[in-house]
């Protein structure tokens, strides 16, 4: 079964870059065949995803082989195209690919070493993502069904290229793959805003929305060339571009300056957290952009507005995500000090900012698709105040955060297809009354406003409430985390405020409609807009009731976040870690039970080296506290 | 022994015809071109011989076997992987050059376009060869010459004289002060090859540093900088560029790219290989100052160039400064190139000091050198090859005598009217961005990686090297803007005059052909890099006894 589930991985990338290809060929029948593809992409995902639940829930009992490191806190991918292990089961997986792109050294391709690969795989950080991705293809389709007229061929490729660029970067385990198909997802998203957005801004839009990425993220391909370099073997001096074995180099240096601290030679672990300083901003440069944090959110309404509506549902389900994945998957592994130092007092007041900004911002609009972009830079806001948290409790409730967010804020973009349809218009003060009109619409919009409210029984409510429990850990010492709680609470009651008011000026009040796009009456739901609508209001309502069947999964992955996020609180108070009992100093087998399961709340013991040398020699005088 | 009669000098000499036999077949085939040109101009007749005489010489590249000359100190001539893989593009360049210039080709010059288009590949492939100051200048001016002859050819208009003269002019003054340095060098070493005044120098350099040895290289830089539109040597370009010949101008801003970076590359001893032992073997003092002024060059030209090209609004001039900024983004290879023995041995002590906390025991080594610099600019040269050369081919393609495309307004719906040609034009514009999956991104990623990697510890620059790779990030990030703005006249704007069909289809094959090249490279750049790892070796360091892995 294995070997299928790698092949079906690559498909699920694969299968949106050859739709984008073959769409324009299609003409008029290019939406039907478009459904088609998502639908057949969103089957591929699916066998994916059940095939990696059961991978993550063996994970904690099954330790790979061929790894002599055990007591690092890597991730760990499944299915990994191109595995150089034995072939057949899981068992010699090596979580490693061959397929090579560039080499930067004249040694052959196949061993490790300074190699860009196609690197892909699932973990429990992106297994749902991924499903994200796939899920959200079909609502977005639906949605410029009716619209969608001019050129549909091009329109619908270009999405599926945005789909793929975007499920590419979410099973990125390369850095530098990651950052090409980041990268990749601005061409679709310049050409769908630009070419057939409705407004006379789209160009402005487009341009904006480009160029404002593109400076961000290529600080960003700076910072992850600096990870990279500055980070080699300590053994052989070779840089890796594979994400596993760059965490492993991070950690393996930050032990060795650390273990320096502790005997009383600050110098190399001061020198380690200035150089993470410098590398977390050119970092956080584009992926501030992308998320965005405030102040660099000013694309966003731009974009959002002027884009047509079901690549605005595109553009905040899924690329909203990149960059709070990338934070996820790049920022907090590979730059833990300065994540730990910096994150939630600098970045953190920004979002918080942001969440209350956003609020009132949303609000003050009076066009509906204008609030719910507004709505959706102040929810991401919490999203990186969960992230920086840099706990359990705040991980899990950020990664699981991204998923509902993408789901009910992309839902609520979906549904102003509706009204586009039938009057070419959103704004708020041309509408009253829908309530009687459209009974059945009414139903699903209030459903999913109320899931991106976080009312409780929904989505939203379960990882909102997660990241607040991550800010207020009794464990972290400090006032700016229960403040910044406090902020991102209050965030919650406005949303509240505005989502509402909303609901009341457009289905409440006397009926007030502007004239139809038609000559016919506009009826309620047809049937593809039930599809898509009740679709999305029966998956919000899925992830609110059930929320541990997508926590399940990440436990494994989070834990070791959380302990990398431990370690680094540690080094920079400068005190000696709580070590917990010694780790088995046996090479060869696990160390431990459950090796990546969050024991206690203490952190995990990192000592042991490859050797069983040491890794955080127990030195005698300690620094600080 | 008497150096005129040593038996390895006299076989050193007589073997330098047969180390440049494809040059031979190329300036044959030119000559032929010439003589017969004069009775029979024919652009079909002579588009033929040419093409056969481009392949002919690649055979012949390829069939013979190049034989090492024993004595380097006097040859001439040195057939090392660098002059192999220079060769191989020039040859490839003539021969996408051939289809480009299809349009610009008419009976009354066929014969003259084509022979100085063979004349000017020989002389790019020559440049790579050359380990002698006067082979060296020669080869440059084989490929000046022909190139003033070629933007005369067709000067009709004031603009297009304005342009072959500018040229003209300032290309005569920058030989006359590469002249001036090469006499400077020979004065220093009393010999003019490459070799003998490489060796030379370091050795003086050991000693005590020859400030007359760094004069002469100013002056080769300041004279190189010409042919790289270094600033402030760039003036000419945006004048040249609008009002050559869009063909001539796709050859001006490759070929003596390539040749002037190779020739200064070769003259800084960058591409001379290292004796065992000793790793580095620079003519100059690697920690401060040439890299300090090859790194101000690369930071002014890369800025000035996008800043400029932000102002325009015509394409050729918009091309014109991007190829300027592009020149800046390739000086980045030569500067990691020149300070990398600095960086390697100082790190080599830093390990020294810390190798003893290394895990497990073992003495670890400093992070090997992961990009040479070298390499990474034959990379970039080739992607800029291709996307530059893909640019004016689209522009030359579009270009009618009635329609011409002048300004980037002329190229509004593009998409739509031409949807061949805007394809394609918008690869080589996100290439040029250096968009991922793109030949550009691969040549922009190793200098960003050479730029961080080489000197991560140097006590002269410190942190300069880092700083270089966030400018020309900043830098990645300003060009974006102009060449976007193409991209979205072309596809976001409907058309304002309808282009014309144009029939130049040779031209447009050459574009869809670079089009081609350019993603297939960006999407899987391995060969080329392994082609260019081969042609530049990069320097390693030697690791401490003890270490397998």
């Amino acid at each position: 079964m294995y070997p299928t589930f790698r092949i079906l991985l690559l498909l699920v990338v694969l299968l949106p870059l050859a739709a984008a290809v073959v769409l324009p060929l299609c003409g008029r029948a290019a939406r039907r065949v478009a459904l088609l593809v998502s639908l057949l992409h969103l089957g591929v995902t699916a066998a994916v995803v059940l095939g990696a639940l059961q991978a993550l829930a063996l994970r904690g009992e099954h330790v790979l082989p061929g790894r002599d490191v055990t007591s690092y806190q890597l991730f760990q991918p499944e299915f990994v195209p191109g595995d150089p292990g034995v072939g057949g089961a899981g068992d010699g997986a090596t979580g490693r690919t061959r397929w090579t792109l560039l080499s930067l050294t004249d040694a052959p391709v196949d061993k490790p070493g300074p190699h860009v690969q196609f690197f892909i795989g699932v973990d429990g950080l992106n297994v749902w993502l991924v499903a994200l991705c796939s899920v959200m293809m079909v609502p977005a389709i639906l949605a410029s069904w009716v619209a969608a007229t001019d050129r549909p061929g091009g329109f619908y490729g270009w999405m599926f290229l945005l789909q793929g660029g975007a499920v590419g970067a979410f099973l990125s385990f390369d850095v530098i793959l990651f950052y090409v198909f980041f990268e990749l997802t601005l061409i679709p998203a310049f050409f769908l805003i630009g070419g057939w957005g409705a407004g006379s801004g789209r160009r402005d839009a487009a341009r904006k929305f480009f160029l404002y990425t593109l400076a961000g993220s290529l600080l960003t391909l700076v910072g992850v060339i600096g990870v990279v370099l500055t980070n080699p073997d300590p053994r052989s001096g070779a840089i890796t571009f594979s994400l596993p074995d760059l965490m492993m180099n991070v950690q393996r240096g930050l032990d060795l300056a650390f273990g320096e601290f502790l005997s009383g030679n600050p110098g190399p672990l001061a020198a380690k957290q200035d150089l993470q300083f410098w590398l977390f901003v050119c970092l956080m440069a584009g992926f501030m952009v992308k998320v965005p944090v405030w102040p660099f959110h000013t694309w966003l309404p731009a974009a959002y507005n002027e884009a047509p509506v079901g690549v605005t549902v595109l553009l905040s389900a899924l690329l909203a995500k990149l960059g709070t994945f990338g934070i996820l998957r790049f920022v907090l592994p590979l730059t833990p000090d300065a994540a730990v130092a910096y994150g939630l007092p600098a970045v953190g007041t920004l979002a918080a900012f942001g969440i209350v900004y956003g609020a009132f911002c949303a609000y003050g609009q009076r066009d509906v698709k204008l609030m719910i972009a507004y709505s959706s830079l102040s929810h991401l806001g919490f999203l990186v105040l969960g992230l920086f948290a840099f706990n359990t409790e705040g991980l899990s409730g950020a990664v699981l955060h991204m998923v509902n967010h993408g789901v009910s804020t992309g839902a609520m973009f979906a549904l102003l297809a509706f009204l586009l349809d039938r009057y070419r218009t959103t704004d708020m003060r041309q509408f009253g009354g829908l309530m009687g009109r459209y009974p059945g619409f009414a139903f699903l919009a209030f459903v999913l406003a109320l899931a991106s409210i976080g009312l409780p029984g929904l989505n939203n409510f379960v990882s909102e409430m997660l990241m607040l429990a991550g800010l207020y850990d009794a464990r972290i010492p400090g006032m700016h985390r229960p403040g910044l709680a406090v902020v991102a609470a209050v965030g919650i009651l406005l949303s509240a405020w505005y989502m509402l008011t909303m609901l009341q000026r457009v289905f409440f009040n006397p009926l007030r409609e502007p004239p139809a796009t038609g000559p016919q009456t506009p009826t309620d739901l047809t049937r593809h807009e039930l599809l898509a609508f009740g679709g999305l209001a029966a998956l919000c309502l899925l992830l609110g009731l059930f929320p541990q069947t997508l926590i399940g999964p990440m436990k494994a992955d989070v834990a070791a976040l959380d302990a990398i996020g431990d370690l680094a609180r540690d080094r920079v108070a400068g005190r000696r870690p709580d070590l917990g009992p010694p780790p088995s100093l046996n090479t060869t087998g696990p160390t431990g039970p459950a090796p990546k399961g969050k024991g206690g709340g203490e952190p995990k013991g990192k000592g042991g080296g490859p050797k069983g040398g040491g890794g955080m020699p127990p030195p005698a005088s300690p620094k600080g506290e | 022994m008497n150096p005129l009669t040593d038996p390895s000098v006299q076989q050193t000499l007589k073997g330098v015809f047969q180390l440049v036999l494809p040059e031979i077949v190329l300036i044959g085939t030119a000559c032929v071109v010439f003589l017969l040109g004069c009775l029979h101009n024919r652009r079909w007749l002579w588009f033929v011989v040419s093409l056969l005489g481009v392949v002919a010489a690649g055979v012949v590249a390829g069939v013979v076997k190049p034989v090492t000359p024993p004595v380097m100190t006097v040859a001439p001539i040195i057939p090392d992987a660098t002059a192999a893989f220079v060769r191989w593009v020039a040859i490839i360049a003539a021969y996408v050059f051939l289809f480009v210039s299809w349009p610009e080709v008419d009976r009354t010059n066929a014969a003259e376009y084509y022979g100085c288009l063979l004349v000017a590949a020989a002389g790019v492939s020559l440049v790579g060869r050359a380990n002698d100051l006067i082979t060296l200048f020669l080869a440059l001016e084989l490929l000046s010459i022909p190139t003033y002859i070629l933007l005369y050819l067709p000067a009709r208009t004031r603009a297009n004289q304005e342009a072959a003269v500018k040229y003209f002019l300032l290309s005569v003054m920058s030989s006359g002060v590469l002249l001036f340095g090469f006499s400077y060098l020979y004065g220093l070493t009393g010999s003019t090859n490459l070799t003998a005044i490489v060796d030379g120098v370091t050795k003086a350099n050991a000693e005590r540093l020859s400030p007359m040895a760094l004069v002469a290289i100013v002056l080769v830089v300041a004279a190189v900088g010409f042919r790289i539109t270094a600033v402030p040597f760039h003036f000419y370009a945006p004048d040249v560029y609008e009002g050559g010949p869009a063909g001539v101008v796709a050859q001006l801003a490759v070929l003596p790219k390539i040749a002037g970076f190779v020739a200064l590359a070769r003259v800084l001893g960058l591409l001379t290989a290292p004796r065992p032992g000793e790793p580095f073997h620079l003519p100059f003092e690697a920690g401060t100052q040439v890299p300090l002024l090859l790194w101000l060059l690369a930071v002014v030209t890369m800025s000035v160039g996008n800043v400029l090209a932000l102002l325009q609004d015509n394409v050729r001039r918009m091309l014109a400064y991007s190829s300027v900024a592009h020149g800046g983004y390739m000086l980045i290879g030569l500067v990691v190139a020149s300070s990398l023995p600095d960086a390697v041995t100082h790190q080599t002590m830093t390990v020294g000091r810390y190798g003893a906390m290394g895990v497990d025991g073992t003495i670890s080594t400093p992070v090997l050198a992961a990009v040479g610099g070298v390499e990474a600019l034959l990379v970039y040269l080739v992607a800029y090859g291709a996307m530059t050369i893909g640019a004016f081919a689209v522009v030359l393609y579009l270009t009618t005598p009635d329609r011409p495309v002048e300004s980037i307004d002329d190229l509004a719906g593009l998409g739509r009217s031409h949807p061949v040609s805007a394809a394609t034009m918008a690869v080589f514009l996100f290439s040029l961005i250096g968009l991922p999956a793109t030949a550009g991104f691969v040549g922009k990623f190793l200098l960003f990686v050479g730029a961080f990697a080489a000197p991560a510890d140097t006590p002269a620059m410190r942190n300069l090297y880092q700083s270089l790779a966030v400018v020309a990030a900043v830098n990645a990030a300003v060009g974006a803007y102009y060449y976007l703005r193409v991209i979205g006249v072309m596809y976001l704007r409907s058309p304002i005059r309808p282009p014309v069909s144009s029939r130049a289809v040779p031209t447009l094959i050459a574009a869809v052909a670079l089009a081609g090249f350019t993603l297939f490279f960006g999407l899987y750049p391995q060969p080329l890099i392994k082609a260019a790892r081969k042609a530049a070796p990069v320097p390693t360091v030697t690791k401490p006894a003890g270490e397998t892995k």
